[in-house]
Protein backbone atom coordinates (compact mmCIF):
# COMPACT_ATOMS: atom_id res chain seq x y z
CA UNK A 1 0.00 0.00 0.00
CA UNK A 2 1.43 3.37 -0.78
CA UNK A 3 1.05 5.96 2.02
CA UNK A 4 0.46 9.53 0.77
CA UNK A 5 1.87 11.99 3.19
CA UNK A 6 0.40 14.91 4.53
CA UNK A 7 1.50 18.22 3.04
CA UNK A 8 3.05 20.89 6.23
CA UNK A 9 0.86 23.02 4.62
CA UNK A 10 -2.27 21.28 5.19
CA UNK A 11 -0.71 20.20 9.25
CA UNK A 12 -0.56 23.85 9.84
CA UNK A 13 -4.23 24.36 8.71
CA UNK A 14 -5.25 21.96 10.94
CA UNK A 15 -3.09 22.96 13.91
CA UNK A 16 -4.48 26.61 13.33
CA UNK A 17 -8.12 25.21 12.91
CA UNK A 18 -7.78 23.14 16.46
CA UNK A 19 -7.85 26.55 18.20
CA UNK A 20 -11.50 26.78 16.95
CA UNK A 21 -12.54 23.15 17.91
CA UNK A 22 -15.41 24.16 20.31
CA UNK A 23 -17.11 27.13 17.96
CA UNK A 24 -19.78 25.31 17.44
CA UNK A 25 -20.17 23.08 20.87
CA UNK A 26 -23.69 21.80 21.21
CA UNK A 27 -25.07 19.46 24.08
CA UNK A 28 -26.27 17.56 20.99
CA UNK A 29 -22.87 17.04 18.98
CA UNK A 30 -20.61 17.96 21.63
CA UNK A 31 -17.36 18.80 20.09
CA UNK A 32 -17.93 16.73 16.72
CA UNK A 33 -18.89 19.17 14.76
CA UNK A 34 -15.83 21.00 15.23
CA UNK A 35 -13.39 17.98 15.27
CA UNK A 36 -14.74 17.54 11.40
CA UNK A 37 -13.82 20.89 11.09
CA UNK A 38 -10.34 20.72 11.93
CA UNK A 39 -9.32 17.24 10.23
CA UNK A 40 -11.49 18.30 7.13
CA UNK A 41 -8.60 19.86 4.89
CA UNK A 42 -6.47 16.54 5.75
CA UNK A 43 -9.80 14.35 4.92
CA UNK A 44 -9.87 16.26 1.25
CA UNK A 45 -6.32 15.45 1.08
CA UNK A 46 -6.63 11.72 2.06
CA UNK A 47 -10.03 11.32 0.01
CA UNK A 48 -12.33 12.21 -2.69
CA UNK A 49 -16.09 11.36 -3.71
CA UNK A 50 -17.85 9.44 -1.85
CA UNK A 51 -15.61 8.21 0.22
CA UNK A 52 -15.24 11.59 1.83
CA UNK A 53 -18.75 11.52 2.43
CA UNK A 54 -18.91 8.89 4.18
CA UNK A 55 -15.65 9.55 6.60
CA UNK A 56 -17.19 12.59 7.07
CA UNK A 57 -20.20 11.34 8.24
CA UNK A 58 -18.25 9.16 10.27
CA UNK A 59 -16.73 12.02 12.17
CA UNK A 60 -19.94 13.67 12.96
CA UNK A 61 -21.04 10.94 15.67
CA UNK A 62 -20.36 12.61 19.44
CA UNK A 63 -17.05 13.05 20.59
CA UNK A 64 -16.21 15.26 23.46
CA UNK A 65 -12.66 15.96 25.45
CA UNK A 66 -10.47 18.45 26.65
CA UNK A 67 -9.81 20.78 24.56
CA UNK A 68 -5.71 20.98 24.62
CA UNK A 69 -5.78 16.89 24.97
CA UNK A 70 -7.27 16.80 21.53
CA UNK A 71 -4.48 17.72 19.91
CA UNK A 72 -2.82 13.83 20.33
CA UNK A 73 -5.68 12.71 19.36
CA UNK A 74 -6.34 15.08 16.24
CA UNK A 75 -2.74 14.12 15.36
CA UNK A 76 -3.14 10.29 16.05
CA UNK A 77 -6.31 10.48 13.56
CA UNK A 78 -4.02 11.93 10.70
CA UNK A 79 -2.14 9.01 11.15
CA UNK A 80 -4.42 6.67 10.94
CA UNK A 81 -6.30 8.42 7.97
CA UNK A 82 -3.26 8.81 5.97
CA UNK A 83 -2.51 4.65 5.95
CA UNK A 84 -6.52 4.85 5.87
CA UNK A 85 -7.07 2.73 8.99
CA UNK A 86 -5.60 -0.03 6.93
CA UNK A 87 -2.29 -0.71 9.07
CA UNK A 88 -3.26 -0.38 12.58
CA UNK A 89 -6.29 -2.36 12.49
CA UNK A 90 -8.77 0.18 14.70
CA UNK A 91 -10.65 3.26 12.83
CA UNK A 92 -10.73 6.61 13.73
CA UNK A 93 -13.89 6.38 15.27
CA UNK A 94 -12.50 3.50 18.02
CA UNK A 95 -9.56 5.46 18.15
CA UNK A 96 -11.70 8.67 19.39
CA UNK A 97 -13.51 6.36 21.65
CA UNK A 98 -10.99 4.70 23.40
CA UNK A 99 -9.05 8.14 24.34
CA UNK A 100 -11.58 11.04 24.75
CA UNK A 101 -12.71 10.40 28.26
CA UNK A 102 -9.00 9.34 30.05
CA UNK A 103 -7.42 12.31 27.51
CA UNK A 104 -10.47 14.46 28.95
CA UNK A 105 -9.64 13.23 32.87
CA UNK A 106 -5.79 14.13 32.52
CA UNK A 107 -6.54 17.67 30.47
CA UNK A 108 -9.18 19.20 33.25
CA UNK A 109 -6.77 17.97 35.72
CA UNK A 110 -3.70 19.26 34.82
CA UNK A 111 -4.90 22.33 32.55
CA UNK A 112 -7.98 23.32 34.78
CA UNK A 113 -7.06 21.99 37.95
CA UNK A 114 -3.06 22.10 38.02
CA UNK A 115 -1.68 24.70 35.57
CA UNK A 116 -4.32 27.61 35.78
CA UNK A 117 -4.40 28.13 39.50
CA UNK A 118 -0.69 27.69 39.44
CA UNK A 119 -0.62 30.82 36.95
CA UNK A 120 -3.39 32.62 38.81
CA UNK A 121 -1.73 33.00 42.27
CA UNK A 122 1.49 33.74 40.87
CA UNK A 123 0.01 36.24 39.40
CA UNK A 124 -1.67 37.78 42.52
CA UNK A 125 1.07 38.20 43.68
CA UNK A 126 2.01 41.10 41.07
CA UNK A 127 -1.29 42.31 41.43
CA UNK A 128 -1.67 43.06 45.06
CA UNK A 129 1.30 45.32 44.52
CA UNK A 130 -0.56 46.96 41.94
CA UNK A 131 1.77 45.71 39.75
CA UNK A 132 0.32 45.96 35.50
CA UNK A 133 2.54 43.30 35.06
CA UNK A 134 0.26 40.60 36.38
CA UNK A 135 -1.98 39.94 33.38
CA UNK A 136 0.78 39.39 31.13
CA UNK A 137 2.73 37.05 33.34
CA UNK A 138 -0.40 34.87 33.88
CA UNK A 139 -1.00 34.74 30.46
CA UNK A 140 2.70 33.92 29.85
CA UNK A 141 2.82 31.29 32.41
CA UNK A 142 0.14 30.07 31.05
CA UNK A 143 0.01 29.76 27.60
CA UNK A 144 3.80 28.91 26.67
CA UNK A 145 3.08 25.06 28.25
CA UNK A 146 -0.35 25.03 27.00
CA UNK A 147 0.92 26.28 23.35
CA UNK A 148 3.76 24.14 23.63
CA UNK A 149 1.67 21.36 24.50
CA UNK A 150 -0.59 21.40 21.59
CA UNK A 151 1.69 21.83 18.72
CA UNK A 152 4.35 19.11 19.88
CA UNK A 153 1.11 16.46 21.16
CA UNK A 154 -0.71 17.39 17.64
CA UNK A 155 3.09 16.94 15.62
CA UNK A 156 4.09 13.61 18.20
CA UNK A 157 0.81 12.17 17.43
CA UNK A 158 0.77 12.47 13.57
CA UNK A 159 4.35 11.16 13.57
CA UNK A 160 4.03 8.44 16.41
CA UNK A 161 0.59 7.23 15.54
CA UNK A 162 -1.23 4.91 18.14
CA UNK A 163 2.72 4.50 19.82
CA UNK A 164 1.58 8.52 21.23
CA UNK A 165 -1.14 6.43 24.07
CA UNK A 166 1.77 4.97 25.17
CA UNK A 167 3.81 8.25 24.71
CA UNK A 168 0.78 10.07 26.54
CA UNK A 169 1.07 7.19 29.84
CA UNK A 170 4.75 7.65 29.88
CA UNK A 171 4.55 11.13 31.05
CA UNK A 172 2.28 10.65 33.93
CA UNK A 173 0.24 13.53 33.80
CA UNK A 174 -2.08 12.98 36.49
CA UNK A 175 1.21 12.73 38.99
CA UNK A 176 2.46 15.91 36.94
CA UNK A 177 -0.90 17.69 38.07
CA UNK A 178 -0.67 16.43 41.41
CA UNK A 179 2.74 18.33 41.84
CA UNK A 180 0.93 21.60 40.42
CA UNK A 181 -1.62 21.19 42.56
CA UNK A 182 0.18 20.80 45.26
CA UNK A 183 2.57 23.65 44.22
CA UNK A 184 -0.55 25.82 44.18
CA UNK A 185 -2.32 25.02 47.70
CA UNK A 186 1.97 26.32 49.22
CA UNK A 187 1.71 29.73 46.94
CA UNK A 188 -1.81 30.45 47.97
CA UNK A 189 -0.47 30.29 51.84
CA UNK A 190 1.85 32.62 50.83
CA UNK A 191 -0.30 34.75 49.08
CA UNK A 192 -2.91 34.78 51.72
CA UNK A 193 -0.27 35.36 53.99
CA UNK A 194 0.28 38.44 52.00
CA UNK A 195 -2.17 40.20 51.58
CA UNK A 196 -3.66 39.96 55.59
CA UNK A 197 0.16 40.92 56.35
CA UNK A 198 -0.72 43.87 53.88
CA UNK A 199 -4.17 44.99 55.37
CA UNK A 200 -2.95 44.67 58.92
CA UNK A 201 0.01 46.90 58.42
CA UNK A 202 -2.22 49.85 56.31
CA UNK A 203 -4.52 49.49 59.07
CA UNK A 204 -1.35 49.61 61.81
CA UNK A 205 -2.58 46.72 63.62
CA UNK A 206 0.05 44.26 64.69
CA UNK A 207 0.83 41.57 61.67
CA UNK A 208 0.87 39.11 63.82
CA UNK A 209 -2.36 39.09 64.73
CA UNK A 210 -2.71 37.87 61.28
CA UNK A 211 -3.02 34.34 62.76
CA UNK A 212 -6.66 35.32 63.87
CA UNK A 213 -7.35 34.86 60.26
CA UNK A 214 -6.23 30.55 60.09
CA UNK A 215 -9.97 29.74 61.95
CA UNK A 216 -11.50 31.90 59.59
CA UNK A 217 -10.14 29.91 56.81
CA UNK A 218 -10.76 26.96 58.39
CA UNK A 219 -14.25 27.71 59.18
CA UNK A 220 -14.40 28.77 55.64
CA UNK A 221 -12.44 25.34 53.89
CA UNK A 222 -15.48 23.53 56.21
CA UNK A 223 -18.00 25.11 54.79
CA UNK A 224 -17.15 24.79 51.26
CA UNK A 225 -16.80 20.96 51.73
CA UNK A 226 -20.66 20.59 53.57
CA UNK A 227 -21.20 22.51 49.53
CA UNK A 228 -21.87 26.63 50.30
CA UNK A 229 -20.90 27.82 46.91
CA UNK A 230 -18.16 30.97 47.61
CA UNK A 231 -20.45 33.27 46.33
CA UNK A 232 -22.90 33.11 48.97
CA UNK A 233 -20.33 32.82 51.40
CA UNK A 234 -18.76 36.23 50.10
CA UNK A 235 -21.95 37.60 49.81
CA UNK A 236 -23.25 36.50 53.58
CA UNK A 237 -20.02 37.77 55.05
CA UNK A 238 -19.89 40.99 53.58
CA UNK A 239 -23.29 41.83 54.19
CA UNK A 240 -22.49 41.01 57.68
CA UNK A 241 -18.95 43.24 58.20
CA UNK A 242 -21.37 45.70 56.17
CA UNK A 243 -23.76 45.39 58.84
CA UNK A 244 -21.36 45.56 61.59
CA UNK A 245 -20.11 49.05 60.23
CA UNK A 246 -23.29 50.34 60.01
CA UNK A 247 -24.35 49.53 63.68
CA UNK A 248 -20.69 51.08 64.81
CA UNK A 249 -21.41 54.01 62.61
CA UNK A 250 -24.91 54.19 64.20
CA UNK A 251 -23.94 54.00 67.85
CA UNK B 1 -19.91 56.77 31.54
CA UNK B 2 -20.13 57.52 27.77
CA UNK B 3 -21.22 55.69 24.91
CA UNK B 4 -17.68 55.04 23.72
CA UNK B 5 -16.79 53.12 26.94
CA UNK B 6 -20.02 51.01 26.42
CA UNK B 7 -18.96 50.09 23.06
CA UNK B 8 -15.03 49.24 24.30
CA UNK B 9 -16.32 46.96 27.06
CA UNK B 10 -18.86 45.51 24.42
CA UNK B 11 -16.33 44.57 22.05
CA UNK B 12 -13.99 43.42 25.12
CA UNK B 13 -16.90 41.02 26.24
CA UNK B 14 -17.34 39.12 22.61
CA UNK B 15 -13.80 38.67 22.40
CA UNK B 16 -13.39 37.46 25.47
CA UNK B 17 -16.01 35.72 25.70
CA UNK B 18 -15.48 33.70 22.81
CA UNK B 19 -12.19 33.18 24.60
CA UNK B 20 -13.86 31.31 26.93
CA UNK B 21 -15.62 28.36 25.19
CA UNK B 22 -15.33 28.72 21.56
CA UNK B 23 -12.12 29.95 20.40
CA UNK B 24 -8.40 29.92 20.97
CA UNK B 25 -8.87 29.43 24.95
CA UNK B 26 -6.04 31.47 25.52
CA UNK B 27 -6.95 32.30 29.22
CA UNK B 28 -7.76 36.13 28.05
CA UNK B 29 -11.06 35.30 29.54
CA UNK B 30 -9.65 35.13 33.15
CA UNK B 31 -10.79 38.05 35.46
CA UNK B 32 -6.89 38.63 35.93
CA UNK B 33 -6.47 39.40 32.43
CA UNK B 34 -9.59 40.71 31.38
CA UNK B 35 -10.23 43.35 33.35
CA UNK B 36 -7.22 44.50 33.29
CA UNK B 37 -7.59 44.53 29.34
CA UNK B 38 -10.87 46.65 29.63
CA UNK B 39 -9.81 49.15 32.45
CA UNK B 40 -6.42 50.53 29.99
CA UNK B 41 -9.12 50.36 26.87
CA UNK B 42 -11.15 52.26 29.32
CA UNK B 43 -8.49 54.19 30.88
CA UNK B 44 -8.52 53.07 34.24
CA UNK B 45 -5.61 50.07 34.32
CA UNK B 46 -5.52 49.72 37.77
CA UNK B 47 -9.90 49.79 38.37
CA UNK B 48 -9.44 46.56 36.14
CA UNK B 49 -6.15 45.32 37.96
CA UNK B 50 -8.23 45.91 41.71
CA UNK B 51 -11.35 44.31 40.14
CA UNK B 52 -9.37 41.08 38.73
CA UNK B 53 -7.82 40.62 41.97
CA UNK B 54 -11.21 40.10 43.73
CA UNK B 55 -12.57 37.60 41.27
CA UNK B 56 -9.88 35.90 40.31
CA UNK B 57 -9.80 33.46 42.86
CA UNK B 58 -13.47 33.16 43.43
CA UNK B 59 -14.84 30.79 41.02
CA UNK B 60 -11.29 29.37 39.81
CA UNK B 61 -12.15 26.12 41.79
CA UNK B 62 -15.22 25.68 39.10
CA UNK B 63 -13.79 23.61 36.44
CA UNK B 64 -15.69 23.47 33.10
CA UNK B 65 -15.60 19.57 33.30
CA UNK B 66 -17.83 17.73 30.16
CA UNK B 67 -21.06 20.14 29.59
CA UNK B 68 -20.70 21.66 33.07
CA UNK B 69 -20.89 25.54 32.65
CA UNK B 70 -18.93 27.69 35.25
CA UNK B 71 -20.50 31.26 36.88
CA UNK B 72 -19.42 33.85 33.89
CA UNK B 73 -16.66 35.11 35.96
CA UNK B 74 -15.34 37.00 32.53
CA UNK B 75 -18.58 39.05 32.09
CA UNK B 76 -18.66 39.83 35.68
CA UNK B 77 -14.88 41.27 35.57
CA UNK B 78 -15.88 43.49 32.49
CA UNK B 79 -19.70 44.81 33.54
CA UNK B 80 -17.47 45.67 36.84
CA UNK B 81 -14.75 47.48 35.18
CA UNK B 82 -16.84 49.76 33.66
CA UNK B 83 -19.13 50.46 36.19
CA UNK B 84 -16.54 50.83 38.86
CA UNK B 85 -13.99 52.83 36.36
CA UNK B 86 -16.39 54.97 34.74
CA UNK B 87 -19.72 54.86 36.37
CA UNK B 88 -20.63 58.55 38.09
CA UNK B 89 -22.49 57.67 41.77
CA UNK B 90 -21.58 60.87 43.69
CA UNK B 91 -18.16 58.57 44.69
CA UNK B 92 -14.91 59.01 43.24
CA UNK B 93 -14.75 57.01 40.13
CA UNK B 94 -12.43 53.98 40.78
CA UNK B 95 -12.20 54.47 44.87
CA UNK B 96 -12.19 51.20 46.66
CA UNK B 97 -15.75 51.25 47.73
CA UNK B 98 -16.69 51.42 44.50
CA UNK B 99 -14.92 48.99 42.91
CA UNK B 100 -16.36 47.00 46.03
CA UNK B 101 -19.29 46.94 45.71
CA UNK B 102 -19.71 46.66 41.53
CA UNK B 103 -17.81 43.48 41.94
CA UNK B 104 -19.99 42.41 44.21
CA UNK B 105 -23.33 43.18 42.58
CA UNK B 106 -22.12 41.91 39.78
CA UNK B 107 -20.93 38.80 41.22
CA UNK B 108 -24.43 37.53 42.39
CA UNK B 109 -25.42 37.75 38.81
CA UNK B 110 -22.67 35.90 37.87
CA UNK B 111 -25.68 32.68 37.46
CA UNK B 112 -27.34 34.87 33.95
CA UNK B 113 -23.87 33.85 31.87
CA UNK B 114 -24.10 30.32 32.80
CA UNK B 115 -27.77 30.93 31.50
CA UNK B 116 -27.31 32.80 28.25
CA UNK B 117 -24.06 29.88 27.56
CA UNK B 118 -26.42 26.91 28.14
CA UNK B 119 -29.17 28.60 25.69
CA UNK B 120 -25.82 29.05 22.98
CA UNK B 121 -24.85 24.93 23.86
CA UNK B 122 -28.78 24.44 22.84
CA UNK B 123 -29.06 26.52 20.15
CA UNK B 124 -25.60 25.15 18.24
CA UNK B 125 -27.30 21.69 17.94
CA UNK B 126 -29.48 22.82 15.27
CA UNK B 127 -25.88 23.28 12.68
CA UNK B 128 -25.30 19.36 13.85
CA UNK B 129 -28.48 17.93 12.49
CA UNK B 130 -28.24 20.71 9.70
CA UNK B 131 -24.29 19.92 9.03
CA UNK B 132 -25.40 15.99 9.22
CA UNK B 133 -28.05 16.92 6.37
CA UNK B 134 -25.77 18.90 4.32
CA UNK B 135 -23.14 15.45 4.11
CA UNK B 136 -25.39 13.03 2.96
CA UNK B 137 -26.11 15.38 0.59
CA UNK B 138 -22.87 15.81 -0.76
CA UNK B 139 -22.48 19.68 0.70
CA UNK B 140 -19.33 19.18 2.46
CA UNK B 141 -18.77 23.11 2.16
CA UNK B 142 -21.23 23.61 4.90
CA UNK B 143 -19.22 22.05 7.65
CA UNK B 144 -16.85 25.19 7.71
CA UNK B 145 -20.09 27.60 7.46
CA UNK B 146 -21.98 25.65 9.78
CA UNK B 147 -19.28 25.41 12.26
CA UNK B 148 -18.07 28.97 12.36
CA UNK B 149 -21.87 30.10 12.92
CA UNK B 150 -21.19 28.81 16.20
CA UNK B 151 -18.62 31.53 16.73
CA UNK B 152 -22.11 34.22 16.46
CA UNK B 153 -24.37 32.43 18.87
CA UNK B 154 -21.44 32.34 21.31
CA UNK B 155 -20.26 35.95 20.73
CA UNK B 156 -23.84 36.79 21.26
CA UNK B 157 -24.55 34.95 24.32
CA UNK B 158 -21.25 36.70 25.57
CA UNK B 159 -22.70 40.15 24.96
CA UNK B 160 -26.07 39.60 26.21
CA UNK B 161 -24.93 38.21 29.45
CA UNK B 162 -22.20 41.13 29.63
CA UNK B 163 -25.83 43.93 28.86
CA UNK B 164 -27.94 41.96 31.70
CA UNK B 165 -25.16 41.89 34.28
CA UNK B 166 -23.87 45.35 33.62
CA UNK B 167 -27.38 47.16 33.66
CA UNK B 168 -28.22 45.50 36.86
CA UNK B 169 -25.39 46.29 38.64
CA UNK B 170 -25.80 49.59 37.47
CA UNK B 171 -29.14 49.86 39.15
CA UNK B 172 -27.74 48.41 42.37
CA UNK B 173 -24.95 50.88 42.48
CA UNK B 174 -27.61 53.65 41.82
CA UNK B 175 -29.55 52.39 44.41
CA UNK B 176 -26.47 51.29 47.33
CA UNK B 177 -25.22 55.02 46.59
CA UNK B 178 -27.43 57.58 45.47
CA UNK B 179 -30.61 56.63 46.97
CA UNK B 180 -29.57 54.47 50.48
CA UNK B 181 -26.65 56.95 50.74
CA UNK B 182 -24.53 53.91 51.60
CA UNK B 183 -20.57 55.14 50.55
CA UNK B 184 -19.63 56.28 53.78
CA UNK B 185 -20.49 53.64 56.24
CA UNK B 186 -18.59 50.91 54.01
CA UNK B 187 -15.81 52.97 54.15
CA UNK B 188 -14.16 51.72 57.05
CA UNK B 189 -14.70 48.20 56.40
CA UNK B 190 -13.54 48.43 52.59
CA UNK B 191 -10.02 47.39 53.43
CA UNK B 192 -11.07 44.05 55.01
CA UNK B 193 -13.63 43.64 52.59
CA UNK B 194 -10.73 43.75 49.77
CA UNK B 195 -9.19 40.79 51.18
CA UNK B 196 -12.19 38.86 51.76
CA UNK B 197 -12.55 38.03 48.72
CA UNK B 198 -9.38 36.28 47.53
CA UNK B 199 -9.63 34.72 50.82
CA UNK B 200 -12.79 33.01 50.32
CA UNK B 201 -11.50 32.11 46.90
CA UNK B 202 -8.42 30.65 48.44
CA UNK B 203 -10.53 28.08 50.97
CA UNK B 204 -12.66 27.52 47.81
CA UNK B 205 -9.74 26.17 45.72
CA UNK B 206 -8.51 24.28 49.03
CA UNK B 207 -11.80 22.90 49.66
CA UNK B 208 -12.18 21.23 45.95
CA UNK B 209 -8.27 20.46 45.20
CA UNK B 210 -8.28 17.02 45.58
CA UNK B 211 -4.73 17.29 47.27
CA UNK B 212 -4.08 15.24 50.33
CA UNK B 213 -2.99 17.21 53.38
CA UNK B 214 -4.14 20.34 51.61
CA UNK B 215 -5.14 22.29 54.75
CA UNK B 216 -1.80 21.46 56.29
CA UNK B 217 0.33 22.40 53.11
CA UNK B 218 -1.87 25.98 53.05
CA UNK B 219 -1.36 26.42 56.78
CA UNK B 220 2.15 25.73 57.68
CA UNK B 221 2.58 28.18 54.13
CA UNK B 222 0.46 30.95 55.37
CA UNK B 223 2.23 30.85 59.09
CA UNK B 224 5.76 30.30 58.12
CA UNK B 225 5.22 33.72 55.40
CA UNK B 226 3.19 35.18 57.92
CA UNK B 227 6.22 35.06 60.24
CA UNK B 228 8.86 35.99 57.54
CA UNK B 229 7.13 39.19 57.00
CA UNK B 230 6.35 40.21 60.43
CA UNK B 231 10.11 39.29 61.10
CA UNK B 232 11.58 41.27 58.38
CA UNK B 233 9.23 44.38 58.14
Amino acid sequence: MTVVLLPKKIFIQTFFRSFLLQASWSFQGLQSLGFLFVLFPALEFFYEGEELKCVCARYLEKFNTHPYMASPIMGMCLALEEKQGKEAGISSQDLKEMTMFPYAAMGDSLFWGGLKPLAAVLSLFLAVKGSLWAPLVFLVLFNVPHLGCRLGWLWQGYRQGLDMIQIVQKWQLPDLAMRLKEATIVLLGSLSAFLVFHYLEMEKINPGLGVVFIPLLCVGVLLFKKGISSLTCVLLSAGFVFLLSLIWNWI
Amino acid sequence: MIISHICTASIVSIVAGLDRTAAFQLMISRPIVVAPLTGWLLDTPLVGLEVGLLVELLWLCFLPVGASIPPDDTQVSIAATLLAGTGDYYIEAGSLSLVLVAVLSCCALGKIGQVFDGWARRFNGQFIIATQRAVAEGHLNHIGRNHLKGLLVFGFASWASFVVIGFCGALFLYLFFVVLKMGPPLEPVAGFLRILFPLVGAAAILANLKVRRSVTLYLASFVSTLMLFWFFK
